[in-house]
């Protein structure tokens, strides 16, 4: 039996985290999974325009079109793409082997993969959802609509940093849980609705915009407790990923 | 962890700095190592065996990738999976083709040289050359060949200097020439005292890179020790060997005839034999041909392929 040898520095997380959280757009987001997160840009670009052939008021109109088309749809078919490349794209295609088998900390590669989406979700889908409500003449809601989808999309791809590092058939379980669990059960359990990104996004949007008339979620928080709440759940999902990733086996892309 | 090994046991090495001691893996209902016991020290050791053989789990479960199902692991004397910062110390080349394609050469090297701490500003360059990747460091892996991929692998394992390097079929796709670069490398870094495993399929190869090799069949150990003792215990399987001739019948009779020949069966396609020295009778034929008068077509061993040597290596 070999005693244990002494190990040499590795290096401080500090220097070693602004390089993780670099890898995720360079290497993460190769042209064909950009050009996918560009559907549900042009989404939410779209559901501005389609905002104004309401006859409505453009605050109500933008409201009503953006609960459905933007934080229903949208949000959470972009997040997706994004929180499926930085994490469970590269343990299905066996590339995570390359940050893993480092002395990076577990914690540390959560963090920095769910960091380096959340960037890349705040210069696409919250951008869009911003030129949007400018589109849609709700000029007014640009703050709220921001708010929403910048702390929304935090929790989804946090949520989907966790599937990426439970499981090798991350988008699937990813699609699942957006329309089935959040979608589907949320609308109808509160329970479901309080945990679910989708919902809170929303409630965080419809909370801060405050429109007159405008489709509310019963029995959530809104507003800034719903980007408490947001905040929360990002953490939470974070935690348990960090678990996830110490217990994940590295099989290989054939396996 | 269980009693240290015989001295003498060619299963293991001397000086260990990666120890697998009783490990099983299974995914499922597929067993891929069963009850693996064999340690690794400085120097280049061959890890050998068929395709499936349970080559590649072992690489991985010996670098924390897959932790074992039982027995343990410890590499420089750490569990590979709950020391983080062994993860310095060891480096894993990957059979498989993936690698960051959005990534040049340059940036995935840089990029392991980082997360390692390494703070040598000249690993990175000195990593590239020795694979001679410089000159095409700043393209994109995706659109490399397998062979510069798989170069640009074992440099991004370099750069953070490994005592202990695993390499699984690290010449895949390299081309001869690079072949012999790549071989010389290992045995450079084998000779320096880093402990080098190279896992492959094909015999020869292997006997070119490792003095030491560890034969696995089936996720079990099958033969060790040096490679001339497993070529030798390769050779004294008997084989089965067909011959054509302008006289098989002639030809059939005069086999019986040689001690080599274990049996003799005589068909249409020709006479098939089997032999339990194919060396002594690569020798014996050419007479036995001129002394019958019988011109030979065709000598073919029907048994040739690493699967059936390993499959007869586990059966002893």
């Amino acid at each position: 039996m070999t005693a244990p040898a002494a190990l040499r520095p590795t290096g401080s997380p500090l220097r070693r985290f602004p390089a993780l959280v670099a890898y995720v757009p360079r290497a993460c987001l190769p042209a064909r999974r950009l050009a996918v997160l560009a559907l549900p840009c042009a989404t939410i670009l779209l559901s501005g325009l389609l905002s104004r052939a309401l006859d409505d008021s453009a605050a109500r109109a933008f409201t009503d079109v953006a609960v459905l088309a933007i934080f229903g749809l949208a949000m959470p078919l972009g997040t997706l793409v994004i929180g499926d490349a930085v994490l469970g794209a590269e343990v299905r295609s066996g590339t995570l082997g390359f940050t893993w088998l480092t002395p990076v900390r577990f914690w540390e590669l959560t963090l920095a993969r769910w960091l380096g989406g959340w960037l890349i979700a705040l210069v696409t889908v919250v951008p869009s959802a911003a030129v949007a409500a400018v589109i849609a003449g709700a000029g007014s809601l640009i703050g709220p609509v921001v708010a929403a989808t910048a702390a929304g999309a935090a929790a989804h791809i946090a949520l989907f940093v966790l599937i990426g590092a439970l499981t090798r058939r991350a988008a699937v379980w990813s699609l699942a849980i957006v329309f089935v669990v959040e979608r589907l059960l949320g609308a109808v359990l509160s329970g479901i609705a309080q945990l679910s990104p989708t919902w809170q996004g929303q409630a965080v949007f419809t909370g801060l915009g405050d429109v007159a008339g405008a489709p509310r979620r019963r029995g959530i928080p809104e507003g800034w407790e719903a980007v408490t709440r947001l905040g929360l759940i990002t953490v939470v999902c974070l935690a348990l990923a960090t678990v996830g990733l110490r217990r994940l086996q590295l099989t290989g892309a054939r396996d | 962890m269980s009693a240290p090994p015989e001295a003498l046991d060619p299963a293991f090495a001397a000086d260990a700095t990666v120890v697998v001691d009783d490990v099983s893996v299974w995914f499922g209902q597929k067993v891929a190592l069963s009850e693996l016991s064999c340690s690794f020290g400085p120097g280049v050791t061959g890890l050998l065996g068929p395709n499936g053989a349970g080559k590649t789990t072992l690489m991985r479960a010996m670098c924390g990738l897959i932790p074992p199902r039982r027995g343990q692991v410890s590499v420089l004397g750490h569990d590979p999976r709950g020391h983080r910062d062994v993860q310095s110390r060891i480096a894993l080349v990957p059979e498989e083709d993936a690698v960051p394609e959005a990534l040049t050469a340059r940036q995935l090297v840089r990029y392991q040289a980082t997360l390692n701490g390494i703070t040598d500003t000249d690993a990175v360059e000195r990593s590239l050359a020795e694979v001679s990747l410089t000159d095409v460091a700043d393209r994109r892996l995706g659109g490399y060949s397998k062979g510069m991929r798989q170069r640009a692998k074992v440099a991004a394992a370099l750069v953070t200097d490994p005592e202990v390097l695993v390499l699984d079929e690290p010449l895949n796709g390299a081309d001869p020439v690079q072949r012999v670069a790549l071989i010389e490398l290992f045995q450079r870094l084998g000779a320096a005292g880093r402990t080098v495993v190279v896992s492959s399929h094909v015999l020869h190869e292997v006997e070119r890179l490792a003095e030491r090799v560890i034969v696995i069949v089936h996720g079990r150990l099958a033969a060790a020790g040096g490679h001339r003792a497993i070529r030798d215990a390769m050779a004294d399987r008997p084989r089965r060997v067909l011959l054509r001739s302008d006289d098989d019948r002639r030809l059939a009779t005069g086999l019986l005839g040689l001690d080599q020949v274990v049996a003799v069966e005589l068909a249409e396609g020709g006479v098939t034999i089997s032999t339990g020295n194919a060396g002594e009778l690569a020798h014996a034929l050419p007479g036995l041909s001129r002394r019958l008068d019988v011109r030979l077509r065709e000598v073919r061993a029907l048994d040739a392929s690493l699967d059936s040597v390993f499959a007869d290596l586990t059966s002893r």
